[in-house]
Formats: C-alpha cells, structure tokens, sequence
C-alpha cells in the first residue's frame, strides 16, 4: 500500500466513510427500478430528498458530537427543537415579528437552553444526563405553554407568514435550501473542530478533564460554550422543522435525541469523549438516511425500518470498535 | 507459618520485586520496612489476591497457596488492611464489617439483627463511639481506618496483614490498635506490620524484615539492632549517593519567595511553610513520607486546591495568590503531576495536541496554523529525546519515560520559571531517569528555578541543590545538598532523633 492511501486510511473518519460507501453500493443494487429500467435510489430528486430529510437531525447531530467529544450529552435537543419550531410559527404568524427577528428571537432561545444546561451542569457538578433529562422535561413544558397545547398552522397571505419564509422551503439549483444549510454547518464545524483553539480544548477536555484542567484550560467555559453550540443549532433545525412542515407542534421532535446520538456514534464519536469527528458524524447521517430512503422506496413498514436501524446502529459501532481484528486479519492474507 | 519464596513481579517491564523470600511466624509481630518503592505494598497485594502474575511460591504453613482473587485469599485466612481505605461509603459500620460474609437467616435474608449485635460488640472492644448503623461517610478518615481495622480483627483469619493502619490515627487509637494486635499475638496469628514510624516498629514488632529495591536484605530481632543500624539497611550503606550536583552557580538572583503558606490537607494534616526563597536556576528538593505534605505543598503553589487557603508566591517581581492552574501558569508556574495518567496525559489525543496544550494561546488567536504547530513540536521533543516514530501518534502508545518526557517538553514550552515536579521518575526505567535528570539540568541552567518533591531520596541528592524534609506539614530540615547526606534526611523524613 502506498503512503499516501495509508495515511487516508488512518484517518479517523476512514471507517464510516467506508460504511457509507458500503451502503450506497447495497443501495444500488437492491434499488427499485422505474419503468424505463433507470434505478430510482440514483434519482437527482431522490438524492435530494434524501439530504432534505435529513438535513434536521443532521444539524442537531452536529451539536451533539461536539457535545459528546467534550465527554457529555444532550438530551434535550428533541424539546429544544420543537419549542423553537413552535416560536418559530407563533413568531411569524401570531406576533408578526418578521423573518429576521423571529430567526433571531428562535436562535436566542436555543442559545439560553445550552447556556442553562452548561452552566448548571459547569457550576453545579451534575451528570450531563440528569441536568439534559431536566431541560428536556421543561423545554417541552415550555413549549406547550407557548404553543397552549396546541400546534400553531403557518399560512401565508394577508396577515400570515411573509413571502421570505420561504427561504427554508425553496429549491436552488435543484436543490433544498435546508440542504446547503446542513452542509455549510458541516463545513463550518468542521473547520472549528480541527482548526481552532475551541476544537482542540474539547478534545482536551473530553480525554481528560482533570490533565485539561491543570493544562490551565477554563473547562467550565469551554463545557457551556459547547452546550450552547448545541442549543443553537438545535434551533436552527427547529426552524427548518417548522418551515418544512408549516407548523408548530410542540409535541414533535420526540426520540430526535436518540436519532443524533445514534448518527454521532455511527460516525465513529466515542461516548467516553475525546474521540470523533465532524465527517464521521455526517457519514453516520447519511448511513441511517440512505438505510431509511432505500426501504422507504420499496415500502417497508416502520416496524421493520426501526428493527433494521437498531441492527445497524449495533453493527456500525461493532465494526468500528473491533476495525483491528479486521485489519489484523487482511493484513495477515 | 508464612513463608515467601523468590518471589518476583514486574510492571510492564519494570521489575518491582526481583525474588523476595523470608518467613513470618505464628504469634509474633513481623514489621515490613523499607524505602518507598522498596516493593512492601506490591508483596502484600500478591498475598491478598490482587496481583496474580507473579513469580515464586508462597507457602501457608506449609501448603502452597496462590490466592487468584482477593475474596479467595480471604478464604485461604489472609486479611489484610490496606493502605488505601476500602469501605463503602454508603453503607454502615455494620454493613462494611460484616460485607461479603452477612449473616443470614434461615430464609436466606441478611440477619440484620445479627448483624447489628455482633458489631456493637466488636466496636466496643475498640472503644467505637459511634452506633453501628452510622454510615461510614459520616465518619472522619481515622475512625474509617479503625472500621477497617475491626473489620479484618473480626474475620478469623490466620495472618493479618497491616499495610500503614497508623498513618491517620491519633496516639490513644494507636495505643487501642496495638493492645488489638497483642491479643491477635496471644492468639498465634501470624501478623505483618507495614509502617513508615521506626518508633511504632521497635514497640510493637518481634522481627523486622528488611526489603531495598525489591530485594530482601535481612531480617532482624528488633531487639537486638538499634534504629540507625535498621535506618542504613534500608538505605545500603553501599549505595549512598556521594552528592554529583556539583555545578556551582553564577548567578544569585532572587527568583521565588513563598510566604504565609498554610493549606489543610486533612484533619491531621496542616501543611505550613512560613518563608522559602530560592535563586535563580535553584533545584530545590523536597524529601518526605507518604503523608508528610510534600506533594500538597506543590499543588498549593499551583493552586489546584482552589482559594480556600492562604499563601503568597512572589514569581520574579510578580507576586500573587495561586488560586487555580490557569492563574498559576499565566504567572510563569508550572506544575508537572506526579499522577500522568489522571492528571497528565490526554490519552487518545495525539503527540501534537498533547505537547502544545498549555501554549494555545501564544501559538495561536483562533485558529491554529497546524504545519508550524508540528515543527515546534518536533523540534521540542527532538530537544527531550521523546522516542516516537510520527507526531501523529496518540500518547496512550508511549512508554511511561517517553510520556514522562512529553509532558516534559509541555513544560518547556511554557517557559516556565518555576517548575514544580512531583515524583518526576515515577514509574520509569533506569535508563529513562537518567534522561529526565539531564533535562531538568539544562532547564536549570536556562534559569528556570525547580521545586521536586520525591520520595526516592537518592534521586534528590542527584538533581537538586538545596533539600528541605518535610514531616507532619512542617520543614523540619532545611539544608544544601552538599551538607547533607540520605541517612540524615532519612532520620529527619522518620523523625528520629
């Protein structure tokens, strides 16, 4: 093998990468055919859809791997995200705020969630699971006292939503704007994990918070930045969610939580911090997005869809766990 | 009778006890003695099931036996009370005595009546004042360690092994512990003594065995040696390090003065230092027992603890309060943990991020230009000798020398000009050592003053110029190198006098 292939394959994101390549051929192969015997899954419109529906979890998995390489979790992203969609619908229609301000007053909600989640879990010493269990017990409460239990319907015309909010439902060049949103997240993280100060202190923080702390690293800062992050982009999810659906219902996004963490494992982040990557969570993204269009085009029930995605998600993270014994074993041959 | 025979245990390569043999007896005290790291603790871990892969045999009145686990050495009749406290917090003095071996009733429930009386009467024979349902988190640290004590008295074991039970106890709980172990005496138990405190060795036990660097070197009738023929066994007479610090130093420049320190360990534990000044370049050596405040003094100075006590560091002209890590080293303080794998090293991360931590900050505003990163850490650890084949590498596949000398190369890089190091050789081969000393010399004549708390004494009389023993928080000695030598540093660190 040559250096260069060898140095690709060391990389941390190599194996999910491989994953997603793996299913995308299975994807193919077992892809309905339309009636001119073009395969369906390789659609442009199928791809696109793919990214689209995906594009939420796919941004609230982002926050959550930054989360998770600091060594916690967040589970109160699936409330977050439904108490931003619904003060996204009763910003835009019942308070008339406008689309920038709605955005902002959204973004800032999502932010405090983190701010109060990191800081409590920072200052207070408490598990990330129990301070996280907390908040999304009261987002979601808080979410239907906004929404007064009620989901809100988003219209347009007169005295409804203005023309912009579109925006999140638009196509460009053929493609979701939702999608460019997901992928300009992935870019820009990923740029904060590998090339900045920030994302070299919660890899720090994440493999050793007590070595981090005697590093002079602040960790309790860099614990609440990283919470916020995740409340932030939990609520720019939460707007798409409310656009694409055009409605607020406080009650959605029940189990999001579960969907990031698995797609953050998948991508090869270990729960035990200090391990992961930005492109091995956007691979884990896709895995469960191909695996979930492919047996929707053949219509396969949810039953068997969620049996199938419990086997991946166990597969996915035996494969990488024991990736040595396969290696040992090639390189043997 | 207990008889050890060539035993041997290395850790990861590092030989511990290089085939240790001698005989304990029924009904007479044996005191286990010798420096720290002479192998007492690791030979009484082999007894008690927690090490099983060593070399030897080790014969119970004349049977062999290999405990696998510590519950079967419990089984086999060997208690021991360990260094370290092992009892639940949770659970009551009752509940911790009687774990592993609850009474039960006919139906197979715990006999909680049972349970409580029979410990009621063995805390009254240690005069408990506590209730025997009181939790053991409500207890101080002595009054666990008499639990503990109790705990293997009241097992009916043939050896009791105790590994420093004085450590945390008062003069009266000790005389209570010894008049204990005459009973255990009377009752032909064979009993091993491990302690630092000569004085508590020569009242209490019938024989002193001798271990030095993992290999047994007498056994003797404590009443026929006296204290400093015990403390120059221990030593090797042979072995005594002639002073190599030779280096004269030009410069006399005033760099550190400590003023007003005074930090509560514990309870018992008061560590204060009222006024220490250091030159320019000084490697100041810190000797002392486990437990005698030398390793609380460099945390303090670092301000790990936080801001709860008082100390004034004056670094060059800056003068602060050490209050946390971050302070400490904006103000030209690094602390190099005596604890890598707890403390030190970030263990998946790679060489890289590892070396660079501490100076993110003068290395980069926001994002971190990573080719000239790597070339300063390459030229870094080039410069301390790290032995690695790519940056790449995460530190957890390092030896413990090599990760010793990257969080080495993380000190030198932010240019500290106080080093405080505890235990610098911890767990590092000869060879390895050898190294560091080299490294810590050059970074002396750099300036860069030192403060090295060690508990190999002949380490210190190595690497540092000026030495201070430390006993009970307190300095009790105070020299130059030069004028002193192990044996005194020794009486002072036991406090024989």
């Amino acid at each position: 093998m040559n250096v260069a292939l060898k140095n690709i394959t060391k990389q941390e994101w190599f194996n999910p990468f491989i994953g997603v390549l793996f299913i995308f051929l299975l994807c193919i192969l077992f892809s309905p055919t339309g009636s001119e015997g073009t395969i369906i899954f390789l659609k442009f419109e199928n791809f696109a859809n793919i990214f689209r529906q995906f594009s939420e979890i796919g941004i609230i998995s982002i926050g959550m791997t930054l989360v998770i390489i600091t060594s916690g979790i967040d589970l109160s992203v699936g409330s977050v995200l439904a108490l931003s969609a619904t003060v996204t619908a009763f910003g835009i229609m019942d308070w008339q705020l406008g689309l920038f301000a709605t955005i902002f007053l959204v973004l800032a909600i999502g932010v405090i969630c983190g701010l109060l989640s990191g800081v409590v879990i920072t200052f207070g010493k408490l598990q990330p699971f129990i301070v996280t269990l907390a908040m999304m017990t009261g987002a979601r409460g808080f979410a239907l006292y906004v929404a007064d239990n009620n989901s809100r319907n988003i219209g347009f015309g007169i005295g409804g939503a203005p023309e912009s909010f579109r925006i999140f439902t638009d196509m460009w060049i053929g493609i979701p704007v939702p999608v460019y949103i997901f992928i300009a997240v992935v870019v820009l993280f990923n740029f904060i994990v590998t090339r900045t100060k920030y994302g070299r202190h919660i890899y720090s923080v994440g493999s050793n918070e007590q070595a981090a702390h005697l590093a002079g690293l602040n960790v309790g800062l860099i614990k609440i930045v990283t919470y916020i992050f995740c409340g932030a982009l939990t609520a720019l999810a939460g707007i798409i969610h409310s656009a694409q659906l055009l409605q607020g219902n406080p009650n959605d996004g029940v189990g999001f939580e579960l969907d990031a963490i698995a797609a953050v494992v998948i991508g090869g982040t270990s729960l035990m911090g200090g391990k992961g990557n930005i492109i091995g969570t956007f691979c884990g993204v896709l895995m469960i997005g191909l695996l979930s269009n492919i047996l929707g085009l053949h219509g396969i029930q949810k039953d068997f869809q969620l049996m199938l995605k419990g086997l991946i998600i166990v597969a996915a993270v035996l494969f990488q766990n024991n990736s040595h014994i396969l290696k040992n074993l090639t390189t043997k041959k | 009778m207990l008889e050890f025979q060539e035993i041997e245990k290395s850790f990861s390569g590092i030989p511990v006890l290089k085939g240790v043999g001698f005989e304990a007896e029924q009904g007479k005290v044996t005191a286990l003695v010798g420096e720290n790291g002479a192998g007492k603790s690791t030979l009484m871990k082999i007894l008690a099931g927690i090490y099983q892969d060593y070399k030897g045999r080790i014969l119970l009145e004349g049977r062999e036996i290999r405990p696998r686990n510590p519950r079967q050495a419990k089984v086999l009749g060997v208690s021991i009370i360990h260094q370290e406290l092992n009892l639940i917090p949770v659970l009551s003095i009752a509940e911790n005595l009687f774990l592993g071996s609850e009474p039960l009733t006919r139906m197979g429930f715990i006999d909680y009546n049972k349970m409580f009386d029979d410990a009621k009467e063995i805390l009254g024979t240690f005069r408990f004042p506590y209730d025997a349902k009181t939790k053991i988190q409500e207890l101080d640290v002595c009054w666990q360690q008499i639990v503990e004590i109790a705990r293997a008295f009241s097992e009916d074991s043939k050896v009791v092994v105790l590994d420093e039970p004085t450590s945390a106890l008062t003069d009266q709980e000790i005389d209570v512990l010894f008049t204990k172990i005459k009973v255990l005496k009377e009752k032909n138990k064979i009993i091993i003594f491990i302690s630092h405190r000569l004085n508590e060795i020569f009242s209490i036990s019938d024989d002193i065995v001798v271990l030095r660097d993992g290999i047994f070197i007498d056994k003797n009738k404590s009443s026929f040696i006296s204290k400093s023929e015990l403390i120059s066994q221990m030593t090797g007479k042979n072995s005594f390090v002639v002073n190599s610090y030779r280096t004269k130093r030009t410069t006399k420049k005033k760099s550190i003065e400590i003023k007003n320190l005074e930090y509560n360990v514990s309870k018992n534990l008061l560590v204060t230092i009222p006024e220490l000044t250091l030159d320019q370049g000084d490697i100041l050596g810190v000797a002392g027992v486990m437990g005698s405040g030398k390793s609380d003094l460099l945390r303090v100075l670092f301000g790990l603890p936080g801001s709860e006590y008082s100390c004034r560091l004056k670094v060059g002209d800056q003068a602060f309060s050490p209050n946390s890590p971050r302070n400490s080293l904006k103000n030209g303080v690094f602390y190099l943990t005596n604890n890598r794998k707890e403390e030190g090293i970030f263990p998946q991360l790679d060489l890289v991020q590892n070396t660079t931590i501490s100076i993110l900050d003068k290395l980069a505003s926001a994002v971190i230009n990573k080719r000239r990163e790597k070339t300063v850490v390459r030229d870094v650890l080039r410069e301390y000798n790290v032995n690695f084949l790519s940056e790449d590498t995460p530190i957890q596949n390092l030896s413990g020398g090599n990760q010793q000398k990257v969080l080495l190369s993380r000190g030198a890089l932010a240019n500290p000009r106080l080093l405080l190091l505890d235990e610098p050789t911890r767990g590092i081969d000869v060879g390895a050592k050898e190294e560091i000393y080299n490294l810590l010399e050059r970074l002396s004549k750099k300036g860069v003053t030192m403060i090295i708390s060690s508990s190999e004494i002949p380490e210190l009389l190595r690497i540092s110029n000026k030495i201070i023993v430390m006993a009970h928080g307190k300095v009790v000695m105070q020299k130059s190198t030069i004028d002193t030598d192990e044996e005194e540093i020794l009486k002072h660190c036991f406090m024989v006098n």
